[in-house]
């Protein structure tokens, strides 16, 4: 199991600062929601935190390796993430998209890959192509291109956010059970699907952390309204809490 | 498997047509009569000039094809065509010194050489500006190779006026640079068949990198693939294919362009298989526009970029409308 630790991430852009030494301490198990206002640097921690884009400066520790110094197989391996546009270049069909999935890294038994193929439910899909999937379809199928290989961080930029209600819960279901025995680290937009389903959030504003707490915990602090400029009223239902924003 | 065979089969008979065609028609039994080995003119005449023709024009094809899918598969754009970073700029400057300019070298060894020497360098060049300006990725590259093929196309034109004079004609630059494949002795094609055979190693070597990079810049370089580096390689070792296809048959327009596409339709995406289909599909189509090129109007050759470009067009944009009508 790996835990995965940022230590004074900063990353500058030009004059922007997207991160300003931000800390974070994960894992190794555990469902996380990254939430946070448009522009407050979500997506940047998330790619590097991913290894996709170098920091400016700090460092990230998984496991007590620091990223930096791993191979590109070995970072491949561990760390998967699901980017919140996915749209392959050459139309390939699904049986083939999760096939690079698997080749990626170290081997991948043909078992695992049917395994996953089954756990999406995309075994009659093995030779459509991309372009003849519908929405819930591609999510599933982006999904089990990255879980293929199993690994032991996941780390997702709400890829379920253009989705109807009902695949929109199936997939973050999916990346929050994950968090039972791995590290799932989320971004999700809708508020009410982070606080029902992860164990954790993690609140982010102005490239930094501004609240770090277990879900329950965060429901009534004060720093949600101010973070994202509304008043939330907390509205409770029969199994949790209902957040209703007012200007 | 069917694919695959009807390809090879179709291979075969644009060969053993393009060997029949030419200024003096010949049956598929002289063709076999001469490799037999017929002493007569008319076979000898087949076995040491018009087949190694065949032979040479079928590997040109291949090479464009084989650059052609590099190119598309790096830039992920389905426009983009070998000659796009200079190298056929660099190519034609080459092609111009060692035709206009007076060098103690017989021609037709300095003609491929430089021309081959043109083409890679041109696009070493382009690469080399990008990274110095900062510009690594692909549409970086592709500015810079806009650039280049604009002022290597003005050396050219200037060398042309400068150089040329009543000994030396024009019309043999101008004939180079709309194509045409030379006819080399059988040791030469021997070469050329090595070279391509590497050629298509070389590009294999690249095919599951080139699959995971169309996942996007982001989703490949999560899948571990260091882009940037990737990208530079790819098209260091398309540039090389292309290099040689313009060394040994000028410049074609067209076929690198079309044959991806047409292999696409046949294969698929994937660019294991995409390459070798695209080389087989490249090496049909020359075959064939070479064919036409030595007996449509003979006594005299219509230079093959031509027969490519006017025959090739029409029939890529029906293909093109037939794929988007089903």
């Amino acid at each position: 199991m790996t835990a995965l630790v940022a230590d004074k991430l900063t990353v500058k852009r030009g004059n922007a600062t997207l991160l300003d030494g931000l800390s974070l301490s994960l894992g190794p198990t555990g469902s996380v929601a990254v939430i946070g206002p448009n522009g407050a640097g979500k997506s940047t921690l998330l790619k590097v935190l991913a290894g996709i884009e170098a920091p400016t400066s700090g460092r990230i520790l998984l496991g007590d390796r620091d990223l930096a110094s791993l191979s590109h197989a070995a970072r491949a391996h561990a760390l998967g993430f699901v980017p919140q546009h996915f749209d392959p270049h050459w139309d390939l069909s699904v049986g083939e998209l999760v096939r690079l999935g698997a080749e990626r890294g170290e081997r991948v038994p043909q078992e695992s890959v049917n395994r996953i193929v089954a756990a999406f439910e995309l075994s009659g899909l093995d030779r459509r192509r991309w372009s003849t999937l519908s929405g819930g379809e591609r999510a599933r199928v982006l999904l089990a291109t990255v879980l293929v290989v199993d690994p032991p961080v996941l780390l997702a930029d709400e890829p379920a956010a253009s989705l109807d209600i009902r695949h929109r819960l199936d997939v973050i279901q999916a990346l929050a059970a994950r968090g039972r025995d791995r590290l799932s680290i989320v971004v999700v937009h809708d508020l009410d699907l982070a606080f029902s389903f992860f164990d954790r959030i993690v609140l982010v504003d102005h490239g930094r952390v501004v609240a770090d707490a277990p879900a329950r915990a965060l429901l009534d602090d004060p720093r949600l309204d101010t973070v994202f400029g509304v008043r939330f009223e907390r509205l409770r239902t029969d199994d949790g809490w209902l957040l209703r924003a007012r200007l | 498997m069917r694919v695959w065979a009807s390809l090879a089969l179709a291979l075969l008979l644009a060969i053993i047509v393009a060997a029949c065609a030419g200024h003096d028609w010949a049956s598929p039994g002289d063709v076999l009569r001469a490799i037999a080995g017929d002493p007569s003119l008319g076979a000898r005449l087949l076995v040491e000039w018009r087949i190694p023709r065949v032979l040479a024009a079928a590997l040109v094809g291949a090479l464009l094809g084989l650059g052609g899918t590099v190119f598309q598969g790096v830039f992920r754009n389905p426009l983009a065509e070998p000659y796009l970073l200079g190298s056929a700029g660099g190519a034609a400057l080459g092609a111009t010194v060692a035709l206009l300019v007076p060098l103690a070298v017989p021609q037709s060894l300095l003609l491929p050489v430089l021309a081959f020497a043109g083409a890679w360098g041109a696009t070493i060049l382009v690469i080399g500006i990008s990274r110095v300006s900062g510009a690594v990725d692909a549409a970086g590259m592709l500015l810079a190779g806009v650039a280049m093929a604009a002022i290597l196309g003005a050396l050219r034109s200037f060398l042309m006026l400068a150089l040329s004079d009543e000994t030396v004609s024009l019309q043999i630059v101008l004939s180079w640079v709309l194509g045409g494949v030379q006819t080399p002795s059988w040791p030469v094609l021997g070469l050329m068949t090595a070279i391509s055979a590497a050629c298509l190693g070389l590009t294999l070597v690249l095919a599951r990198n080139l699959d995971i990079l169309g996942l996007g810049e982001t989703m490949a370089t999560s899948f571990g693939l260091n882009v940037n580096r990737f990208v530079m390689l790819a098209v260091l070792a398309g540039s090389v294919v292309v290099a040689a296809a313009v060394a040994f048959g000028g410049l074609v327009a067209f076929v690198g362009l079309a044959s991806p596409h047409i292999a696409r339709w046949l294969v698929g995406p994937l660019h294991r298989p995409l390459l070798p289909a695209s080389a087989l599909v490249g090496a049909i189509v020359v075959t064939v526009a070479d064919a036409i090129a030595r007996s449509a109007l003979p006594p005299a050759e219509i230079p093959l970029g031509l027969v490519t470009a006017v025959a090739g067009g029409p029939f890529f944009i029906l293909l093109l409308a037939r794929r988007l009508r089903t």
